[in-house]
């Protein structure tokens, strides 16, 4: 049976006003071409879609909001997109226990609005995490700059409800925010980007928002702004976040570098340590943001790479950075791109924003950036990329280890490889 | 009492003073620290590398043999217990550190390492490790990283898993695989996180790649001594629901105090308290004072009749005393001690801690609760006195109903120490046979023979027959390969 009969059959499980085709799918899918939209409205309507495309060999695609799903990598196309963003209710929610537990589809904005009231905040500040949901968030797992202060989404998933790849229901994990009974499949299913299952509930820790959020801004050139970069990772004073942004190529001769440090506690501990930290790097910052004005800042900074064309992640020691920045510079440079690197973890990415400089130009740098970061213990990842620049540039390095028990674990769960998505 | 020809290899492997099989020595290694399990294991291999582990792993597997991991024995739910005389390799030979990379904040360290011991290292460095089990002098951080370990400082700095960025494990096949490692933002399956928490069942750790943090600048120290436990829990709500995110708040109740205080621990409480709560916070200095005054205002509009605060390092320790020694001052008053262990929602406390006390008395047993109380990890400990028939089968049963209790209220049965043989006929409590059968499914993607650690976390019952032939699973005709790939 060819997959379009076969997502025939799928279709006619849900009533019509919850299937997207044609033109309306690849719209909701950013642009892109993903045939058919399905939108299940619970948990077992989840089930019934996976376990029929088991029966029919029908390919599926778990999504959110479908906010990343441009980025290509590890999706391919064919098949259905299953999107959660109908299970969008919150299940439970005891603000005094610090713990929520909400359908996959639940907004990142949503949920930001069901928990400020009460003074708290799911602190991840991953790429690109306002447009997406909070299974989504889950699912994709990449760490953001607040991660050195509060864990990354990882440390703050404690329970999954998935329906895997072959159709089974696991809830895993609980709602406490301590808890070893077996083996932490949380931490398999939070950050498989839907290669194994469609997580239909998560369970997260909340925290206590700080009663002061404050960004000092430093600017300069790249070679100043390293420097204060370099002081902000040995200092020992409790920086949440640091994360500096070069717009232009990332050469050393001046183009202009901001990095932006957050620090977040109660008021004196925050205004001392600003004054501690401004006087340990020497110089006087550009500017500092306050409350309402510096989460604005943050929110826009996770949105950075918009829809660029190219969108690369370069991790490395953080003590590597300027190197790191180095290689980021040549990719930023081919691509007329941006560069943003957050501080304390090490992470540098870069938006491309334009490929006329000749794919094979643009892969052949990132190649070489890759084989030069790999040497030092680093990676080098297209979040999003033109298809033939990752034809020859790949999507991920050919490291990483578990290889083998990477692929047992995605045959166990989703055996006859149902879900299009695949964990690079 | 395993084969001369597999002592021989061993030897060979790790050497004469690495192998013991001196039926008198292996006492020594035939329970952990819940001493209720005692099995004495075939052979101890002391290896001092990761080849000599994988060596000892070959030729154990080649016998047929099932082997299990150890680090310190402190474990607390049977883990590290050798049943049908498997043959224990120990890590107490691998225990050093090899790197503190104080510029990346991080540490590469062999499993044999003492959790202390590392922090004591990094110190210099103005850096520690942050996972401070109560029993961080002795444990080692192999088997924190297979527990999953968490501390009294865990409430603001999170568990072991968020602390391990990278693994080098030897697979129960002798294989060697390196998972994460510098720093752990690589791409795929999180193997680390999947790994820590797996109680020695899918290989042995070889070496670690830890996080550490700077040394905080400051602490304060409180103590609040209550007249009923209850309000001593609703001062831990109540500080939480404030947004005050203390490092550490826990809770010692009356018959433990009482017990402290009898024991050459003596710490300084009243006896004639129900509840002492120590709470810390920890930082820059500016601001501290401010949090623990607000802290200490909530104990006492929750009922306390009293709160300390430390003004040195010399009367910290004296508040934490009681907490610290709670364990060893419960072990000298009656001849057996089984340490529960449960988390539930924080909220749920004073109800929870009352139906504990209900069961106590019900079944006329002492029950003293010490506890993680800002996580809602919970502690009741039963002694007792296993001579007595009757007295062990009434402690058996009011453990299971505890259990059965913090369940109920949406906890779970274990929040640190781990199921190892103790709980893994209660894992049915919070798991169904779907995710059982997962579970197993990922222990034989690690282990296909069921070599590591055999009879430990998972009910034998449960183990479903689809995952007993993986490769058959993988040879399913695949969907999506019909599709177009990039
Ligand atoms: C501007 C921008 C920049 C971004 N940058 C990056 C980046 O650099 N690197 C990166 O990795 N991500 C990046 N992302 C993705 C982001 O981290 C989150 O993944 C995204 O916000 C989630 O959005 P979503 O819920 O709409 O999921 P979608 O976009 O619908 O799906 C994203 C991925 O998650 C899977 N998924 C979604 N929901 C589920 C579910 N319920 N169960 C199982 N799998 C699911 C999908 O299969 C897919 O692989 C970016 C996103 C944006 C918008
Ligand atoms: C007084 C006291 C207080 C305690 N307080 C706490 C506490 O506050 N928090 C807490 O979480 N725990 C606590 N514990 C429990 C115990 O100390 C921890 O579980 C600890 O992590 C066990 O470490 P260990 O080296 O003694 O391991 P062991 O007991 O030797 O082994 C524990 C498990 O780990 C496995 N293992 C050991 N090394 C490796 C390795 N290298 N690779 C793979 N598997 C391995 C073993 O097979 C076994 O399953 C306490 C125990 C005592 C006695």
């Amino acid at each position: 049976m060819s997959a379009a009969t076969a997502s025939a059959g799928i279709v006619e499980l849900l009533p019509p006003d919850r299937v997207l085709t044609g033109e309306a799918a690849s719209e909701w899918a950013g642009g892109r071409d993903v045939g058919t939209v399905l939108f299940p409205a619970d948990t077992n309507e989840v089930q019934a879609l996976v376990r029929l495309a088991n029966e029919t060999g029908t390919p599926l695609l778990p999504a959110g909001n479908g906010s990343w799903l441009g980025a290509g990598g590890w999706t391919r196309d064919g098949g259905a997109v299953v999107s959660t963003s109908r299970l969008d209710s919150v299940v439970h929610y005891e603000p005094a226990d610090l713990t929520l537990t909400a359908g996959a589809g639940l907004g990142w904005r949503k949920l930001g609005a069901v928990v400020e009231p009460n003074g708290q905040w799911l602190p991840v500040d991953t790429p690109g995490v306002g447009a997406g949901t909070l299974g989504g968030v889950a699912a994709c797992g990449v760490p953001g700059p607040l991660s050195g202060r509060y864990g990354a989404i990882r440390d703050n998933v404690l329970g999954l409800e998935v329906v895997t790849g072959d159709g089974r229901l696991l809830r895993i994990g609980g709602r406490v925010v301590k808890n070893v009974a077996g083996y932490d499949l949380v931490r398999l299913f939070t950050g498989s980007r839907g290669s194994l299952g469609v997580i239909t509930r998560v369970s997260v820790r909340l925290f206590p928002r700080p009663g002061a959020d404050v960004t000092v801004v430093f600017g300069g050139g790249v070679g100043e702004a390293l420097e204060v970069a370099r002081v902000v990772r040995v200092t020992s004073l409790p920086v949440a976040a640091a994360e500096m942004v070069v717009r232009g190529t990332g050469d050393e001769t001046g183009r202009d570098a901001e990095l932006a440090v957050r620090v977040l506690g109660g008021r004196a501990e925050v205004d001392d340590v600003r004054a501690r930290l401004v006087a340990e790097v020497g110089t006087g910052p550009e500017g500092t943001m306050r409350g309402g004005e510096g989460e604005a800042f943050h929110r826009e900074r996770t949105a950075w790479e918009g829809r660029s064309p190219i969108v690369v992640r370069m991790t490395a020691l953080p003590d590597r950075l300027a190197a790191t920045m180095g290689w980021a510079g040549g990719g930023a440079g081919r691509t007329r791109g941006e560069i943003a690197a957050d501080v304390l973890g090490g992470v540098v990415r870069v938006k491309g924003l334009s490929v006329d400089d000749g794919i094979a130009g643009i892969a052949a740098t990132l190649t070489r950036a890759r084989s030069e970061l790999e040497a030092m213990g680093g990676t080098l990842t297209l979040s999003r990329a033109p298809r033939e620049v990752a034809e020859v540039a790949g999507w991920t390095g050919g490291g990483g280890g578990g290889g083998a028990l990477a692929r047992k674990l995605k045959s166990l769960f989703d055996p006859r490889s149902v879900l299009l998505s695949k964990c690079p | 009492m395993i084969p001369a020809t597999l002592t021989k290899s061993l030897v060979e492997i790790c050497g004469r003073g690495g192998v013991i099989v001196d039926e008198e020595r292996l006492l020594v290694y035939e329970s952990d620290a819940l001493t209720a399990y005692r099995h004495r294991p075939g052979a101890v291999v002391l290896p001092r590398t990761t080849a000599e582990v994988q060596g000892a792993v070959t030729a154990i597997a080649r016998h047929g043999l099932p082997i299990v991991p150890r680090g310190a024995g402190t474990g607390l739910s049977g883990g590290a217990v050798a049943l049908d005389r498997a043959v224990v390799i120990g890590t107490a030979r691998m225990n050093r550190i090899l790197e503190i990379d104080a510029a990346n904040h991080r540490a590469v360290l062999q499993p044999g390492v003492i959790n202390a011991e590392l922090s004591a290292a990094a110190r210099p460095h103005g850096l520690y490790y942050a996972p401070d089990p109560s029993s961080q002098t002795a444990c080692t951080i192999g088997g924190n990283v297979a527990e999953n370990s968490g501390g009294p400082h865990c409430l603001k700095y999170g568990v072991t898993s968020r602390y391990v960025t990278g693994l080098t494990v030897v697979l129960p096949d002798g294989s060697v695989a390196k998972l994460g490692g510098q720093g752990r933002d690589a791409p795929g399956y999180d193997l680390v996180g999947l790994f820590v928490g797996s109680e020695g069942c899918f290989g042995i750790a070889t070496e670690i790649e830890v996080g550490l943090l700077p040394l905080p600048e400051g602490v304060r120290t409180l103590l609040g001594i209550f007249d009923r436990i209850e309000d001593a829990g609703r001062a831990v709500s109540d500080i939480v629901s404030a947004g005050l995110l203390p490092a550490a708040m826990e809770i010692i109740d009356g018959p433990t105090i009482r017990a402290v205080e009898d024991s050459v621990f003596a710490a300084g409480y009243p006896t004639d308290a129900e509840a002492a709560l120590v709470i810390e916070f920890d930082g820059v200095e500016a601001g501290l004072d401010e949090e623990a005054a607000r802290a200490a205002g909530f104990c006492r509009r929750a009922g306390a009749r009293e709160v300390r605060s430390a003004r040195d390092e010399h009367e910290r320790m004296a508040l934490w005393k009681g907490r610290k020694k709670a364990f060893g001052a419960m072990g000298r008053i009656a001849p057996d001690l089984l340490v529960q262990d449960a988390t539930v929602p924080r909220t749920t406390l004073p109800s929870i801690l009352k139906g504990i006390s209900e069961i106590g008395k019900r079944y006329d047993l002492v029950v003293a609760n010490v506890f993680h109380a800002g996580d809602g990890n919970l502690h009741p400990n039963i002694l007792f006195d296993r001579r007595d028939e009757d007295e062990l089968e009434r402690v058996e049963r009011a453990s299971k109903e505890i259990m059965q209790l913090c369940v109920d209220a949406g906890g779970t049965i274990t929040g640190e120490h781990g199921v190892g043989l103790d709980k893994k006929h209660h894992m049915p409590l919070i798991y169904g046979s779907a995710e059982l059968g997962a579970m197993w499914g990922v222990r034989r993607v690690f282990d296909p023979a069921g070599v590591m650690n055999p009879g430990k976390v998972l009910p034998e019952e449960t183990a479903p027959e689809w995952t007993a032939n993986g490769e058959e699973q993988g040879a399913a005709e695949p969907v999506a390969a019909a599709v177009a790939a990039p």
